[in-house]
């Protein structure tokens, strides 16, 4: 019975039947029972492969549960269950249907046994999610769901070019671990790399989602990237570019997260950079490693939905989520700005959080392969997270200078998500050897040694006390409204200035051409006239009866001639 | 729209924003700028003595993570603002397909003040 549909289609029916029923209640209902069935659908169906499915010839597989890929649908369950509680209120049927798809189609392609059956769930996570960001209706937003789209789909056409030119080179569209050694790889993981938001492919993520809407951001966050970082962990997993790939991504994007004035976009950058540690982590590729990639993964799209929720819900109360308007909101939000630093605290590795028990499996699998430099990158940038995640979302909204803002608390399902999320980030850091048990591989790992407490503890509160001395004294970045360059200054000024300028030169340059050849033309009709015309010397020189006569006497030399002969 | 800063002491606060304004209050800040150093001290102190089991040679050098927390995490800042000063443009430096400088739409949002 229970084998009856594969666990994404759960997801495309109640989407199909939510129309169908008034706005309220049941529709609610009927958005948080969804997610319900599925993790029990997941957990009763057991480990195997089912829904095998014959197309075009191809062996396609709907569904490969194992302990990887259980652990991604589980929590993709968890984050829209938790998201579709915090956007109770929303009365808009697109977004409702979309968020629904969009979870569906994410989970549709973490069990996906082929790589056919996952491009298909691919696109749709693009198709589906964009209407997260249109939903805003605002001109920038169409714009920049356009760009998003474009991005999107781009990889999912670089990803069937893989696996086209993969199947010709091995006769295989099974979606297992594969080696980069032929164009057919390489396609495949670039289209993935584009979803995971690699370095200089990365800022359609810091682009959109900002733009979505406040409930749209929270689902946006848990799903696109992660189902990325599941296919490479899947497909790539031990393979070294890895390792330098995701070191990069921890890196950069904590500098620009220190000086962006978006709270979404902060979170979108500090998103970037925990991808960089499940890209490490699936780099290095250990059973350790895969763990740390897997229970990162989960533990960071709880308290990425978090603050998410605590920025969003901000937003819904104030219309702004930019830093420079926010500031001492405590006072009227106190329970959201406790979430926001549970939350906060979570992301920056805190003892007794989700983000601690998780990340340092992550550490300690590279330092276990005694990679000093990827591993002192690492701890950098866990100090990165902590002063843009951990202090400035918390900080700049909800403490700081007084904004003068009085808004109320969140509304009540707001916070109820809010509380379950923050609930579950503590849960997962009193009990990490529970939460071990769901991870891929079995595990002894004790995250709580004293060496481990102690130094991350000096670490934090060593940046702590740093950023206390300088926002005490002035050497903080101040809170601007501005707008940061990153790298999609190309797509969005230069390539079109040069494209513009090229059309320009271009024109110029066949205009030029054309006039040099009219004025070619026009000095050999002009020389043509001057030596042939009416009034030419040639002209003058022969008069008109002169040509009769010497045609006469031609005519009458060849009388002559036949005359004789 | 809510500008009440003036209002607060008319205005009842809720029990937990109330209890948290002592941040606020006059020395609060210094109270727990000074409540840090203390804890990071004794956290240095600790370290000097302990004996250490890092995996990493570099780990087990006495104070690395209170040093190189606080180096990088100030390395950081600094870095961070010399960058502010080479890609920072006008908020409205893509306007109008982004979304930086649009109002955010009043249809998704509720907007209520506190003591309304």
């Amino acid at each position: 019975m229970i084998e009856l549909i594969p666990t994404s289609f759960i997801f495309f029916l109640m989407a199909g039947i939510l129309a169908l029923f008034p706005h309220g209640v049941i529709r609610g209902a009927l958005l948080l029972i969804t997610p319900l069935l599925a993790v029990f659908h997941i957990w009763y169906i057991g480990f195997g492969n089912f829904w095998p499915y014959e197309f075009f010839g191809f062996d396609l597989e709907l569904m490969r549960v194992d302990r990887l890929s259980r652990i991604f649908v589980l929590v993709f369950c968890l984050a829209s269950f938790l998201g579709n509680m915090f956007a109770w209120h929303v009365r808009d049927t697109t977004q409702q249907v979309a968020a629904l798809l969009y979870a569906g189609s994410a989970i549709g392609a973490a069990l996906s046994g082929d790589m056919i059956s996952l491009f298909f769930y691919w696109e749709a996570t693009a198709l589906a999610s964009v209407f997260l960001i249109w939903a805003r209706e605002t001109e920038g937003a169409y714009h920049t769901g356009l760009r998003y789209l474009i991005v999107q789909i781009g990889s999912g056409v670089i990803l069937i070019a893989g696996v086209c030119v993969f199947y010709q080179e091995t006769g295989e569209v099974s979606f297992n671990k594969m080696t980069l050694e032929s164009l057919g790889t390489w396609l495949i993981f670039i289209s993935f790399g584009i979803k995971c938001a690699f370095p200089l492919m990365h800022n359609w993520l810091q682009d959109s989602y900002p733009a979505a809407t406040v409930t749209g951001a929270v689902i946006l966050s848990a799903f696109t990237t992660k189902m990325a970082i599941y296919a490479l962990a899947r497909g790539f997993a031990g393979t070294e570019i890895l390792i330098y790939i995701g070191t990069i991504m921890t890196l950069f994007p904590i500098f620009f997260a220190e000086i962006e004035n978006d709270m979404r976009r902060v979170l979108s950058y500090s998103l970037n950079n925990q991808l960089g540690f499940m890209v490490v982590a699936i780099g290095i590729g250990s059973e350790l490693a895969l763990n740390g990639m897997a229970g990162h993964a989960f533990a960071h799209i709880l308290y990425k939905a978090l603050l998410f929720m605590s920025v969003g819900a901000v937003l819904y109360r104030t219309g702004t989520a930019k830093a420079s308007e926010l500031g001492g909101l405590y006072r009227t939000m106190p329970l959201t700005a406790i979430f926001c630093l549970i939350g906060a605290a979570s992301i920056s590795a805190f003892p007794l959080l989700s983000g601690f028990v998780t990340k340092s499996l992550t550490l300690s699998s590279v330092a276990v392969e005694h990679r000093t430099i990827i591993w002192l990158a690492l701890v950098f940038a866990s100090a990165g997270v902590l002063s843009h995640s951990g202090i400035k979302i918390p900080f700049f909204t909800f403490f700081a200078h007084d904004s003068g803002k009085r808004p109320a608390e969140a509304p009540k399902h707001m916070l109820l998500a809010m509380g379950i999320t923050s609930a579950l980030c503590i849960l997962i850091g009193i009990f990490p050897a529970t939460f071990y048990q769901i991870l891929p591989y079995e595990t002894d790992y004790v995250p709580y040694t004293f060496d481990h407490v102690f130094s991350q503890l000096q670490l934090l509160l060593f940046a702590l006390l740093a950023f206390a001395i300088l926002y005490r004294y002035g050497f903080h970045p101040a809170e601007i409204d501005a707008t940061n360059l990153d790298t999609d200054i190309v797509y969005r000024k230069w390539v079109p200035s040069l494209l513009g300028m090229l059309v320009l030169t271009c024109k110029k340059v066949y205009l030029g051409l054309i006039a040099v050849l009219f004025k070619f033309l026009e000095d050999i009709l002009r020389k043509l006239n001057e030596t042939h015309g009416p009034k030419s010397l040639r002209v003058i020189g022969y008069p008109s009866g002169a040509m009769v006569v010497n045609i006469t006497v031609l005519f009458a030399i060849a009388l002559i001639v036949i005359f004789v002969s | 729209m809510m500008e009440n800063k003036k209002d607060d002491k008319l205005m009842k606060l809720p029990r937990l924003g109330r209890w948290l304004s002592w941040v606020d209050k006059p020395g609060s800040s210094n109270k727990i700028f000074i409540g840090l150093i203390l804890i990071c001290f004794v956290l240095l102190c600790f370290d000097l003595i302990y004996p250490k089991h890092g995996y990493v040679e570099i780990e087990n050098i006495r104070g690395f993570y209170s040093l190189y927390g606080f180096i990088m995490f100030a390395g950081l800042i600094f870095l961070a603002t010399l960058l502010r000063i080479l890609i920072k443009r006008k908020s409205d430096f893509y306007s109008p397909k982004d979304i930086n400088s649009e109002k955010y739409p009043n249809d998704d949002i509720d907007p209520v003040n506190h003591h309304d």
